[in-house]
């Protein structure tokens, strides 16, 4: 089975690598364009996928990937479910701090609560954080990169020494309340 | 003014001192740069290799996270600070971008702590408005207990001077409601005057029969003795003590009805 490993590759310079993973490619094109834009001081590779496992002809090309990206939009269930299958394609060291979720459209309507909950409590078993993002306008959009910029450069070890990207991760991870299990 | 040549080669000297030296922290970070990806790529190749070994069966989470935060603090704890490099000029370089850098976050969390502390101060004021003005309703609710209450205990004694007290002033009342009809009776409706109604012949005759009219108010005394004595039998007939232009200003007035057989009986009419 092909897992998709942390650590297997050598880092390049000065480069960051963030995949994007989105069953319905909505949001992603958006959002890599918009990482781009904002990133000037180091390089930035944005890949994209539907979902994993990622194709097995671009193994040897593709580089050092430093933080996954899991965009579930609350409005459909496919989403949240080919990302449930896909996170069965990542090798478990992956899950300590290299593993991000992104919600978008959080606020409209009941059943999306329900899938909140349910990503919440997947990312809490992960201890992986979920950012909530607005995809239907610029600023919700840039805003998302900005925040994913920040994961990212933490994650490719380019902020100051004592930030690595497990602590970053046992910092920002998703805690399910009693509220919300309660729910 | 053109500086001297000997102050021009000084300069040019200076410059070259400062390019040569800028070349030299280069080369030094450049050396560093290279040791560290070498280190890099051998601790990569040591990775691969483990990996290859054994492969991961996708044991708990937890456990290798366990792992993970444990070594971790380890190699925190074994590692020694260091400087970069000894060139005072990179170290100057690096020292300003970072100071700058942690002076702009440092700002925008100032502003961003101010904002929530003049949001919590608001609502802080807020909620002790609201508490003064539920504590204002408490004290008012409280003293209206006690006085209750204090109305509440009293005593057998207390109640029947109570009742005393109000069937005095009931009476004090009706006995000036009392002079207060009659004098304005009298005041109003007098008895008619034999001599003041100019001299007419028939004066004489009429008046010589009915000397002994009635005042109003011994009307008003006679209907309302009749109704308070025997409701079942209210009525009174009229006789000719009765002045007559007195009854029909009763009856016309709705103060008194007619009996509706008889026409010489009124009663006092109904009130509510």
């Amino acid at each position: 089975m092909a897992l998709l490993t942390p650590y297997s590759k050598v880092p390049e310079l000065n480069t960051a690598t963030v995949l994007l993973v989105e069953n319905e490619e909505e949001l992603q094109s958006k959002l890599a364009n918009a990482i781009v834009q904002y990133e000037k001081d180091f390089n930035v590779n944005v890949r994209l996928a539907r979902k994993l496992p990622l194709p097995v002809e671009n193994k040897e090309t593709r580089p050092r990937i430093d933080l996954i990206v899991f965009i579930v939009n609350l409005l459909s269930e496919r989403s949240l479910q080919s990302v449930e299958s896909s996170l069965a394609h990542l090798h478990s060291d992956c899950f300590l701090g290299k593993v991000c979720f992104l919600v978008t459209d959080a606020r409209c309507g009941s059943h999306t609560q329900e899938r909140l909950v349910s990503v919440r409590k997947l990312a809490a078993s992960h201890q992986c954080p979920v950012i909530c993002a607005e995809h239907r306008t610029a600023d919700g959009v840039n805003a998302a990169a900005v925040r994913l910029l920040n994961i990212l450069k933490v994650t490719a070890g380019m902020s100051p020494i004592a930030t690595t990207a497990l602590y970053l991760s046992s910092l920002t991870r998703c805690s399910v309340t009693s509220d919300l299990e309660e729910d | 003014m053109t500086p001297t040549p000997s102050k021009q080669t000084e300069m040019e000297q200076d410059i070259q001192s400062s390019q040569s030296s800028e070349a030299a922290a280069k080369a030094v970070l450049l050396e560093e740069c290279e040791q560290q990806f070498g280190l890099l790529q051998k601790l990569q190749n040591e990775i691969i290799l483990a990996d290859t070994e054994a492969n991961d069966d996708q044991t708990n989470e937890a456990v290798n996270r366990l792992i993970a935060v444990t070594s971790e603090l380890e190699q925190w704890q074994e590692m020694e600070p260091k400087l970069l490099t000894t060139s005072p000029e990179v170290l100057l370089a690096v020292g300003k971008e970072e100071l700058q850098r942690l002076n702009g976050q440092l700002k925008m969390v100032l502003s961003c702590s101010q904002a929530k502390l003049d949001a919590q101060k608001k609502i802080l004021k807020r909620e002790q408005t609201w508490q003064a003005e539920k504590k204002e309703a408490l004290n008012a609710v409280c003293e209206k207990i006690t006085r209750l209450q204090s109305e509440n205990e009293k005593s057998e004694h207390s109640v029947l001077q109570d009742m005393k007290k109000k069937i005095n002033n009931l009476k004090d009342y009706h006995s000036s409601l009392m002079e207060m009809l009659s004098d304005m009776l009298a005041e109003h409706f007098p008895l008619p005057d034999p001599q003041g109604n100019g001299t007419k012949k028939k004066r004489a005759a009429a008046y010589d029969a009915e000397i002994n009219l009635i005042s109003l108010s011994e009307i008003i005394e006679r209907l309302t003795n009749k109704t308070l004595e025997t409701p079942h039998d209210p009525y009174v007939t009229t006789d000719d003590t009765f002045w007559p232009p007195y009854t029909e200003m009763l009856l016309r007035n709705g103060i008194a009805t007619r009996h509706p057989e008889d026409c010489n009986k009124i009663r006092l009419e109904n009130f509510f």
